[in-house]
């Protein structure tokens, strides 16, 4: 076969253009763990075939089949959306009730000490602990699960959120204040902005609990 | 008179014990006249800054009386322009932002928002970093946008918090002419806080020097100097060797902070060029 004098050259190109699709695809898909699930999966396959006893030790392919099967029955899908749509509403509630209640806690110390002892009371109290009461005054259907979704929320929110305001640095009620601004200004321009990333954090663990409640 | 301080006293409870006060202040009375350049200058624990805290209304007093061209103040507001020693610059918005922060809270108007921050970007060279945050920031560009925030509503009254303590030795020197050049150009009522000599007798028509005992007020000093300040000149060195003096006197070789050990060095420095300046002679 002849090549062309450059082919090494291009050919040594094309490896560094591969080599940054690689690492493209890496950052993209996370490559290592790709191949963590790969060795899994394989493990599984192998050592099921070799245990033998499914009822026990399932067979990979099987289990793979209950999940196509699964995924294709429109039943599972609808109850797939309805958990979804309850975790997501459930810690919207408690997201709503949670920024106000953490934002003044951070804010004001005489709130802050007011409710800090009920807070920490209360949020220590297990999540099926409130299941009985919850069915009591919500009676069956969405109400309890969304309740219990809310409380658990409002609580890790409000945590998250008072951290974030008493993080901010103190200097800056002091700049906006001597710039003219009144007391709802400084809740505007510093607190709500400057607690925003405890907010957030709130919202992700507060999703992230939502969904081992929801069950 | 823009600022009188009228005997103020000011004392902060322990934190291990709440039952035990330690008095800061005791009677400091002292004024700033129209379009003067004060400084506060003491080593640290003097109460100079709780002083000028006092002044901007970040703190309450125990007794006595702050008054703001006439009117008694308690609160922060408008009137006297603050310029802290972290900046205190917000990280969620843009330059230019912070800098027409204070404009919005006066209801200026858009336009001349946008003129005046034009305006203020020059003075201080900060044109390509109108978008910028500050993060992205050097010290010395920071310590320049916390000044235009401050001069952005042009004040009557500018409170500064060792303005200049958080750069660097070059940096400082060129803040310095910066800062004395727009002093110059509009004749702003200051009172600054430092412990640095040099730059109290650079910057200062006056230099008010407070000692450690309850911020006692050990002199009162006029640097009598023509501006801009020119640091050949026997007479400037001759302020700043008077200073030292007061300022070791106050120091008594009490060394608390980091404050504390550079104002020592100024002192040894300035002992050892004296000493250097005798035998050449």
């Amino acid at each position: 076969m002849k090549t062309a004098p450059n082919s090494h050259l291009k050919s040594l190109s094309q490896s560094s253009q591969t080599q940054r699709n690689a690492s493209k695809f890496v950052k993209k898909f996370n490559l290592p763990a790709l191949i963590l699930l790969a060795i899994v999966c394989i493990g599984w396959f192998l050592g099921a075939h070799l245990y033998k006893k499914p009822f026990v030790f399932p067979y990979f392919e099987e289990v793979i089949g209950s999940i196509a099967y699964a995924l294709s029955d429109l039943a599972v899908l609808r109850a797939i959306g309805i958990t979804v749509r309850r975790v997501l509403l459930g810690t919207f509630y408690g997201v709503l009730i949670g920024v106000p209640i953490g934002m003044a806690m951070g804010f004001s110390t005489t709130i802050m000490n007011a409710l800090a002892p009920y807070v920490n009371a209360l949020r220590q109290i297990p999540t099926t602990a409130w299941v009985p009461m919850a069915i009591i005054w919500f009676g069956l259907g969405d109400g309890p699960t969304l309740f219990v979704l809310a409380l658990h929320g409002v609580f890790i929110v409000i945590l998250n959120t008072a951290a974030g305001v008493l993080e901010i640095n103190k200097e800056y009620y002091n700049a906006v204040r001597s710039m003219g601004a009144n007391t709802l200004e400084v809740i505007t321009d510093v607190v709500l902005p400057g607690s925003l990333p405890g907010i957030i954090t709130g919202i992700r663990l507060a999703l992230g609990m939502g969904w081992m409640t929801v069950v | 008179m823009p600022i009188v301080v009228d005997h103020i006293s000011k004392s902060f409870s322990e934190r291990k014990n709440k039952k035990i006060r330690k008095q800061v202040l005791k009677d400091v009375s002292f004024e700033v006249p129209d379009g003067c350049f004060v400084s506060l200058l003491g080593p640290s624990g003097c109460g100079k800054t709780t002083t000028l805290t006092i002044i901007a209304g970040f703190q309450d007093k125990d007794s006595g009386e702050i008054l703001v061209n006439g009117k008694s103040v308690n609160a922060p507001g408008p009137d006297r322009a603050f310029v802290f020693q972290d900046y205190a610059l917000l990280p969620w918005l843009r330059v230019g932002e912070n800098i027409t922060y204070p404009m919005k809270k006066q209801k200026m108007s858009k336009a001349d928002q946008e003129k005046r921050l034009a305006e203020l970007l020059e003075l201080a060279q900060l044109q390509n970093n109108k978008n910028s945050y500050i993060y992205e920031l050097s010290g010395g560009m920071k310590q320049r946008v916390a000044l235009l925030r401050a001069l952005a509503c042009d004040p009557n009254i500018l409170l500064m918090d060792e303005p200049l303590g958080a750069v660097d030795f070059q940096m400082r020197k060129l803040l310095q002419i910066q800062l004395e050049a727009i002093l110059m150009k509009r004749k702003i009522t200051t009172l600054m806080v430092t412990h640095d000599v040099d730059e109290a007798v650079y910057l200062s028509d006056r230099v008010i020097v407070m000692g450690r005992d309850h911020g006692n007020i050990l002199a009162d000093v006029t640097i009598d100097l023509p501006r801009p300040r020119n640091r050949s000149n026997p007479a400037y060195h001759a302020y700043a060797d008077q200073l030292t003096e007061l300022l070791k006197k106050a120091l008594d070789g009490a060394v608390f902070t980091k404050e504390d050990e550079d104002i020592m060095n100024f002192i040894r420095n300035s002992e050892h060029e004296a000493r250097g300046g005798g035998s050449a002679e």
